[in-house]
C-alpha cells in the first residue's frame, strides 16, 4: 500500500463504491436478500460505469455476496444431512460458522468499505 | 520524545508488562485446574488463581492506561506534565499496594484477608472482580484522584484537543463509576444492579473512550492524516459507544431480579453495541489507507489495526452472540461468556495498551522514531502468535460453551454441572494448549525489546 495524496477528498465513483460496500454489509448483517437485490440492480445498471473504482467495488461485492449465499446453502445442506438442527454438533457447526466464516466476510466488507472511502480499488480474496 | 516529563510513562508500561506476564501464568495454572482439579492444591486453589488472573488484568490495564495518558497528554497539551514527581509517587504507591494485595490473596485465606484488612468496618469484599480489600480500594481511589488531578491540570493549562478531552472524560468516568464498588447493599438484587455500574460501565462505557482516544492518537502519529478527520470519527464513535453502552447495561439485568422491561431494553441496546466497534475498524483501516506518510513504526500500525479488528470480533461479534435475552436465557454464565470475555479484553484493551507501548517505548528509549526493523519483525511475530492463540482460546471456549449449554440446559435429561464439565474436558485441554501458545507469543514480545540492529530513518 502506498501513502495517499487524496486525504478525505471525493473522487469519481466513490459514492457508488461506498454504497456497494454498504449494501454488501447490509446484506450480511441487517437486511439479507433485499440489500443483495439492490446491489445486483446497481451492478447491472452501472456495469459500464467509467470509473474503475465504482466498477471494481460493485463487481467484487456482488461476487462476495454470491459466495456468502452459496456457503450458507452448503452449510444448511450439511446440517440437514447430519440430522437437522436438533443436535449439539449441529449447533457447534452453526455457531462456529457464523462467528468465524460469516464474520470473516463481514470483516472483508469492512476493509472494502475503508478502501472505497479512501478511493482505492479492492479485490476480495476469493476465486 | 517532545517533552521530558513523558518519560514517567515508562515505569507504568514496564510494570504493566510485568503484571501482564503474571496474569498469563495464573491463567495457565487455572486452565490446568479445569482438567486437573487438584493441580497446585491447596497452595493455589482455583478461586484464588481466578481472582489473581482477573485482578492482575484490571490492574495492569490501569497501569497501561495511566502510562498512555502520561505519554499522550503532554504532546496533546503541548506542555510538560503538571507534576512528574506526583506521577512517580503514585506509580510506586499503586505498584506496592497492588503487589501487597496479590501477596495477600496468595498468602492467607480470603476470609482472613478480609478480617485483617478491616472489611467489617466497610464491607466491600467478596464480589467478582471487586475482591480487593477495602483498604486497597481506598488506595486505588487516592491514586486515581491524584492521577486525575495531574492530568486534568496539564490539560487545563495547555492546548485542549478532542483526543485529550475524550481521554479525560474516560478517566473521570472510570473514577466515578469505581465509587460504586463501595456500595454494598444487603439486598442481592441491588448489589448486583450497582455492581454492574462498575464492571459494565467501565468496559462497555468509559474504557471505550480511553481506547478510542489512544487509537486516535496513534493513528494521527503514524498516518499523518489531518487531526480534524480523525477527531470527527472519534466524536461519532464515542457517541455511539455511550448511546448503546449505557442502556446496554440492561443485558446484565435479565435474570437478577430487576424489572422485566430490561429484557427488551437490554436486548435492543446491546444488539447495537457492536456498532462503535464496527466503526472503529472501518475508521482505523480508512485512516491507514488515507495515510500521508510511511511511518517507520510498522509494529505500532499493526497493533492499531489489530485492536480494531479483534475488538470488533471479541466485543462485537462474540458479545452479540449471547446478548439477546432469549439466547442469554440459555447461555448465561456459560463458557460462551468466558469466550467473549477473553477475546473482547484482548482485542479492545490488551492490544491498545500494547499498541501505545509499541509506539511510545522506542521514543522513550531514545530511538528516533521506531525500533530497528529486526526488533519490529520479532514484535510482529509476537503479535501474530498471541492473536492467533487468542482466536483459538476463544474458539475452544465457544465449543465448550455450546456443548455445556446443550448438555446442561437443553437436553431431555439435563446433566449436572460437574458431569457436563467432564464431557467438555477435551475443549479445556485444547484451550490450555492455545494458552501455552499465547505465553510463547508473550515471551517473543518481551524478547523483541532486546533485539538490536540499525534504526530505520524517520
Amino acid at each position: 500500500m502506498q501513502p495517499s495524496d487524496n486525504n478525505s477528498q471525493e473522487c469519481e465513483g466513490q459514492s457508488l463504491a461506498v454504497i456497494a460496500e454498504a449494501l454488501y454489509l447490509s446484506n450480511l448483517l441487517l437486511v439479507p436478500g433485499l440489500s443483495f437485490a439492490v446491489l445486483l440492480w446497481l451492478h447491472l445498471k452501472h456495469r459500464k460505469h467509467e470509473s474503475e473504482l465504482a466498477q471494481s467495488h460493485l463487481y467484487e461485492t456482488v461476487k462476495a455476496s454470491l459466495w456468502v449465499g452459496v456457503l450458507l446453502v452448503v452449510v444448511n445442506i450439511l446440517i440437514f444431512l447430519m440430522g437437522g438442527y436438533e443436535s449439539a454438533n449441529t449447533w457447534l457447526v452453526v455457531i462456529i460458522y457464523f462467528t468465524t466464516v460469516h464474520s470473516a466476510f463481514v470483516l472483508l466488507g469492512m476493509l472494502g468499505l475503508a478502501k472505497a472511502m479512501a478511493c482505492k480499488v479492492w479485490r476480495y480474496p476469493l476465486p | 520524545m517532545q517533552y521530558q516529563s513523558q518519560a514517567v510513562a515508562k515505569p507504568y508500561f514496564i510494570a504493566a508488562l510485568g503484571l501482564f506476564a503474571g496474569q498469563i501464568l495464573f491463567g495457565l495454572i487455572m486452565g490446568l485446574q479445569y482438567v486437573m482439579g487438584d493441580f497446585l492444591f491447596p497452595e493455589i486453589p482455583f478461586n484464588v488463581a481466578r481472582m489473581v488472573h482477573t485482578n492482575l488484568l484490571i490492574v495492569w490495564l490501569l497501569f497501561g492506561f495511566m502510562g498512555a495518558a502520561y505519554y499522550m497528554v503532554p504532546e496533546e497539551s503541548e506542555r510538560e506534565i503538571h507534576s512528574p514527581k506526583l506521577a512517580l509517587a503514585l506509580f510506586w504507591i499503586f505498584l506496592i499496594a497492588g503487589a501487597l494485595t496479590i501477596v495477600g490473596y496468595l498468602a492467607v485465606p480470603y476470609a482472613t484477608l478480609a478480617k485483617i484488612t478491616g472489611n467489617d468496618l466497610l464491607p466491600t469484599m467478596g464480589r467478582e472482580f471487586l475482591e480487593q480489600p477495602t483498604i486497597t480500594k481506598i488506595g486505588i481511589v487516592i491514586v486515581v484522584l491524584g492521577f486525575l488531578f495531574n492530568i486534568t491540570m496539564t490539560v487545563l493549562k495547555g492546548r485542549k484537543t478532542v483526543v485529550s478531552s475524550v481521554m479525560l472524560i474516560g478517566f473521570w468516568g472510570l473514577a466515578i463509576f469505581f465509587l460504586f464498588s463501595f456500595y454494598n447493599p444487603e439486598n442481592l438484587v441491588l448489589d448486583k444492579y450497582f455492581w454492574w455500574w462498575v464492571v459494565h460501565l467501565w468496559v462497555e462505557g468509559v474504557w471505550e473512550l480511553i481506547l478510542g482516544s489512544i487509537l486516535a492518537f496513534v493513528l494521527i502519529k503514524v498516518t499523518g492524516v489531518d487531526r480534524e478527520v480523525i477527531e470527527k470519527w472519534l466524536y461519532i464513535i464515542i457517541a455511539m459507544t455511550l448511546i448503546t453502552g449505557i442502556i446496554g447495561t440492561g443485558h446484565h439485568y435479565y435474570w437478577i431480579g430487576a424489572p422485566e422491561y430490561w429484557q427488551v431494553l437490554g436486548s435492543i441496546f446491546s444488539a447495537l453495541e457492536p456498532i462503535p466497534f464496527f466503526m472503529m475498524a472501518v475508521f482505523a483501516f480508512n485512516m491507514v489507507n488515507q495515510r500521508r506518510r510511511e511511518h517507520p513504526n510498522k509494529a505500532a500500525t499493526l497493533w492499531a489495526l489489530g485492536t480494531a479488528v479483534m475488538a470488533f470480533l471479541g466485543a462485537g461479534v462474540w458479545g452479540f452472540l449471547h446478548t439477546l435475552a432469549p439466547v442469554n436465557f440459555y447461555t448465561h454464565g456459560s463458557q460462551i461468556t468466558a469466550a467473549h470475555g477473553h477475546m473482547a479484553f484482548y482485542g479492545a484493551y490488551v492490544m491498545i495498551v500494547l499498541c501505545i507501548i509499541s509506539y511510545s517505548m522506542p521514543l522513550m528509549r531514545g530511538r528516533a522514531a521506531a525500533n530497528p526493523p529486526k526488533a519490529q519483525v520479532v514484535e510482529m511475530w509476537a503479535f501474530w502468535v498471541m492473536t492467533i492463540s487468542m482466536v483459538f482460546i476463544t474458539l475452544f471456549l465457544t465449543g465448550a460453551g455450546i456443548l455445556q449449554i446443550w448438555l446442561q440446559r437443553m437436553g431431555d435429561t439435563p446433566m449436572s454441572f460437574m458431569a457436563g464439565q467432564d464431557q467438555i474436558a477435551l475443549f479445556y485441554w485444547l484451550r490450555e494448549i492455545a494458552g501455552v501458545g499465547f505465553l510463547i507469543g508473550l515471551i517473543t514480545y518481551f524478547i523483541s525489546f532486546f533485539v538490536g540492529g540499525e534504526e530505520q530513518a524517520s
